[in-house]
């Protein structure tokens, strides 16, 4: 069986999510019914505006038309993983995309709705991990990559080389952190533009291929 | 950042800019304004001690307060807004007002370590406000002056960085038009002339970044809390909590249209994958929340779904009422079309085209025109006026801006003062009056373009309602060619409420004695949601709205839609508790078009909303024990300076010594309305004299005021600590 016909396939659907984390979908091939699982269309796949990530509890979606800005995920993973509440700490990043973002795009620009939350991509390879000098960002059991405060020393080495600059130093205690999947964002999403969707529905929703 | 200082809740400092000096400094914001909350009591404190209240609103010593509250970013659903206090520069009696502003720049503002920001003094040079945590500069911003809100917000966004918000005036606020405002993200400004305020200081924008944290005593708490108002209380826009649209697990469907347009077959057309439908939106459920509201909707009908990319509005706010539009049909006349506003500044702008009369056959003409669809004149329209109004900066007045030209146009007032008794036609042959008969957008620009630009007499309409009538004679019916005192005049366009220059705002029309009262206390609109929220709710009233508020207030506190009742001792309590309760809202910040929680999405609580809510949520925040008395106590204090602050600009001002008398009068049209109808007969919302006279007598008592002159006792006063208020009335003979 050709690895895109085993693709959604029950036994490896998990595996393959894994493998596409973070990943661009242009060119993956979803039933219909997996698409309507996943809250998206063909046409999003194919534009390359729907991101998933393989999470503990299922695939995050992220999508993007869905977002209407109201940071909602920055303040729950604060108040849920720091105590407070902030928005350049958060590990869930809408913000940074709200204003003139890098990329063109925000309420200031020519683009102005298309605004959306950026997050970890719980890379295989992780870029952060790789910089960091005091080896502080380790996976845990199930493969969360998290930050060892006693180890980490705030020098902001892994937010400068991950490529979506996700890690970020916590400017009083001058620790890193990053996404540790603990949902937050996900359940406190107002607009479903997060969303995390169980593995057995995303099983089922292979099963009906 | 906050958490540095180690206190719950408020960030701990305020900042203080000096334009003229170009000083920066900063100082505690604890003890001295904890008894002000924060907000509107912080800034009105600031002004009371500060700013004497007979100076000029555009002159050296006025001062603007930017605050923001206890609950702001606390994590508390619809905690986004920003509180600007200032001396009003329009409304009679120059007295305190405030702006309110959403969007994200109070998250940001809180994030960057500040509860509040005073800005006093003049530059000589135009300039803006860099906030980069607790490096502020003042900088240059010629580059930007006489330039619109959107293209002076997206020049400073790109030049400080993808993580500063902006806010900025236009050249309405420049040129020194009352009737301005300031903008921030798309459309979110804040109004009541703190454009010229700002105007009057050079002070073009504020940018703002903050790294920060607020610090929370019971974080999961605040979460729990959010997740238990989003799931359970709250609805749509205007906690509007029955949808409009039949859902298969809702018990009702709205007893008329609402602000929960949300539901299957309703699409965000132009999201840019294509539609996305709102599907059934449950209470219980959080992850749907923000589908529910669907604002366009409820503003133009269905057809605002062909036009609509996606909903936004406010930091921390599940209910997003800024519908955000591409409207192609704008591109046609070279406009832009991207546009996204909420309630009066999109809805009305059909006011700017009155019917005309056609010179071949003097008949009146409709001046307004399909564009693609069938009625779509008041969505297309409204957003290029919205737009418009927003990148100069123009401030509507809660709409009177857009009633005023109306019926001065429409009763010849508007073309005798141009013109001068027709004596002189420079001016109106100047005008392109065939944009506004042909129903073009680009007349919006125009209107608002000679308004900002102080153009000419039709200019005059920036004044703000006060000041125009006084120049055109519109306050006195031997002074205009109408022959009509147009704040009393029975009109379906005047919605003055009383003679001060501002409209009700959900008053006598659908908050019977309760509205009319709250309307006239503040010297600008109200913006008293508390009732209008469960009025419109969609809730049956025999089975939700009469019994839930009659819990909480007794019998007889509510009255049905046009079925009004006498004045009775409920319906002060719970005037009273709007009123306290929307200072509070300005003070915490939160939404006050959301909060409070009056009446439930959910079933299972029977539709009773949760009153103490707001304490449930301060007492998580700060670590302290809030009930909502307390609270109540507190925001009543900010309520007693109000009245103070008023007594004392009436008395410097205009040498008003009766507020009763002299501020607190509704209009003739409220008592004279239907004409065929008697006061409290089922069919009309008209008031009667005599009951309201005796509405005020209850109100005054409630409040602590004299009966007579409307204005606060000195033991009232002191209840709130506020004896050195007490001093100043009676050194100026306003109390014994």
């Amino acid at each position: 069986m050709s690895d895109k016909k085993r693709f959604l396939d029950k036994d490896f659907t998990r595996r393959q999510f894994l493998k596409l984390s973070g990943k661009s979908l242009v060119g993956v091939t979803m039933s219909s019914a997996m698409l309507s699982t996943l809250g998206v269309t063909a046409a999003a796949l194919a534009e390359d505006k729907v991101k998933v990530w393989a999470f503990p509890q299922g695939l995050l979606v992220v999508n993007a038309d869905r977002c209407v800005g109201c940071q909602r995920c920055e303040i729950n993973c604060t108040l849920t993983n720091d105590g407070c509440c902030s928005s350049y700490i958060s590990r869930v990043k809408v913000t940074r995309n709200l204003y003139s973002s890098r990329n063109g795009k925000g309420l200031y620009t020519e683009n102005n709705w298309t605004y959306f939350p950026d997050t970890c991509r719980q890379c295989e390879d992780p870029a952060c991990g790789n910089a960091c000098p005091m080896g502080a960002i380790y996976a845990d059991q199930s493969g969360i990559r998290r930050v060892d405060t006693e180890k980490c020393v705030g020098c902001g080495a892994c937010t400068a080389a991950c490529p979506w600059h996700m890690p970020t130093v916590n400017p009083v205690t001058r620790k890193s952190s990053k996404c540790v999947m603990c949902g937050a964002c996900v359940e406190g999403c107002p607009s479903g533009a997060l969303s995390i969707i169980p593995w057995d529905k995303v099983s089922a929703a292979a099963q009906a291929v | 950042m906050s958490v540095k200082n180690g206190i719950n809740g408020w960030a701990g400092s305020i900042l203080r800019v000096n334009l003229t000096t170009g000083t920066i400094t900063t100082e505690d914001t604890l003890p001295k304004y904890k008894p002000y909350i924060g907000g509107m009591g912080l800034g009105y404190k600031v002004i009371w001690d500060e700013v004497p209240l007979d100076s000029d609103p555009l002159g050296p010593q006025a001062k603007a307060v930017f605050a923001v509250g206890p609950l702001t970013a606390s994590g508390v659903p619809c905690s986004g807004r920003m509180n600007i206090s200032f001396l009003s520069c329009w409304s009679k009696g120059y007295s305190i007002v405030d702006a309110h502003m959403g969007g994200h720049f109070a998250h940001a503002f809180k994030y960057a370590g500040y509860d509040a920001m005073i800005v006093e003094g003049q530059s000589d040079k135009p300039v803006y406000i860099k906030i980069d945590d607790d490096k502020v500069t003042i900088e240059d911003a010629s580059h930007v002056w006489g330039k619109g809100t959107f293209e002076t917000n997206a020049v400073l966004s790109k030049e400080n960085g993808d993580t500063f918000d902006v806010t900025s005036i236009g050249q309405a606020g420049e040129n020194l038009v009352p009737m301005s405002c300031m903008v921030t993200s798309f459309g979110n400004s804040g109004g009541g002339g703190v454009g010229a305020v700002l105007g009057s200081k050079k002070l073009k924008a504020i940018v703002c970044r903050g790294t920060g944290a607020v610090k929370i005593a019971r974080p999961m708490e605040v979460r729990l809390l959010s997740n238990y108002m989003i799931k359970d209380l709250v609805g749509g826009n205007n906690n509007h909590t029955v949808p409009t649209i039949p859902q298969s697990w809702s018990e009702y469907s709205a007893t008329a249209s609402n602000r929960w347009q949300g539901g299957p077959g309703v699409t965000w057309d132009k999201a840019p994958n294509g539609p996305i439908d709102m599907g059934e939106q449950p209470s219980g459920q959080i992850n749907v929340a923000a589908l529910r509201c669907n604002k366009g909707v409820f503003d133009f009908g269905a057809i605002a779904e062909k036009y609509t990319v996606k909903q936004g509005g406010c930091s921390s706010c599940p209910v997003r009422c800024y519908t955000e539009y591409e409207m192609d049909p704008l591109a046609d006349y070279d406009l832009p079309t991207h546009v996204s506003n909420t309630c009066m500044p999109i809805i009305k702008m059909l006011e700017w085209y009155p019917d005309h009369v056609d010179p071949a056959t003097g008949e009146k003409v409709k001046s307004t025109h399909d564009f693609v669809d069938e009625k779509d004149a008041k969505m297309i329209l409204g957003g290029a006026g919205s737009r418009a109004a927003d990148d100069y900066g123009v401030w509507c007045n809660y709409g009177n801006l857009y009633e005023d030209f109306n019926m001065a146009y429409s009763t010849g007032v508007l073309k005798d003062v141009i013109t001068k008794g027709g004596t002189d036609m420079t001016e109106w042959d100047s005008i392109p009056w065939e944009l506004m008969e042909t129903g073009d957008p680009r007349w919006l620009v125009e209107v608002y373009r000679r308004i900002a630009m102080k153009e000419g007499t039709f200019s005059d309409l920036g004044l703000g309602t006060y000041k125009l009538y006084e120049k055109w004679g519109m306050d006195d019916a031997g002074k205009n060619v109408a022959g009509k005192n147009f704040y009393d005049f029975v009109n379906g366009k005047n919605f003055n409420i009383g003679h001060n220059g501002y409209p009700r705002h959900h008053g006598p029309e659908s908050c019977w004695q309760s509205g009319t009262i709250y309307s006239l206390m503040y010297n600008r609109d109200c913006m008293i949601h508390h009732l209008i929220n469960f009025v419109s709710s969609g809730a049956p009233y025999d089975a939700i709205i009469k019994p839930v508020l009659e819990g909480f207030f007794g019998e007889g506190c509510v009255d049905k839609p046009k079925a009004y009742t006498p004045i009775n001792e409920n319906k002060i309590k719970l005037t009273k508790w709007a009123f306290n309760g929307k200072q509070w809202h300005d003070s915490a910040t939160l939404c006050n078009w959301m909060y409070p929680m009056t009446i439930a999405t959910s079933k299972k609580r029977n539709y009773v909303g949760d009153l103490d809510l707001d304490a449930k949520y301060m007492s998580a925040v700060v670590g302290e024990d809030y009930t909502r008395e307390s609270l109540e106590f507190d925001s009543e204090r900010i309520s007693q300076l109000l009245r103070v602050m008023t007594a004392v600009s009436f008395k410097l001002n205009l040498g008003s010594d009766n507020l009763r008398r002299d501020h607190d009068q509704p209009s003739d049209w409220v008592f004279d309305k239907d004409p065929d109808f008697k006061p409290f007969e089922e069919g009309t919302v008209k008031l009667d004299r005599e009951d309201f006279a005796k509405a005020l007598d209850m109100w005054y008592d409630a409040m602590g005021w004299d009966k007579e002159t409307g204005i606060p006792t000195r033991e009232t006063l002191e209840k709130f600590d506020l004896g050195d208020c007490a001093d100043k009335l009676a050194e100026l003979g306003l109390i014994k």
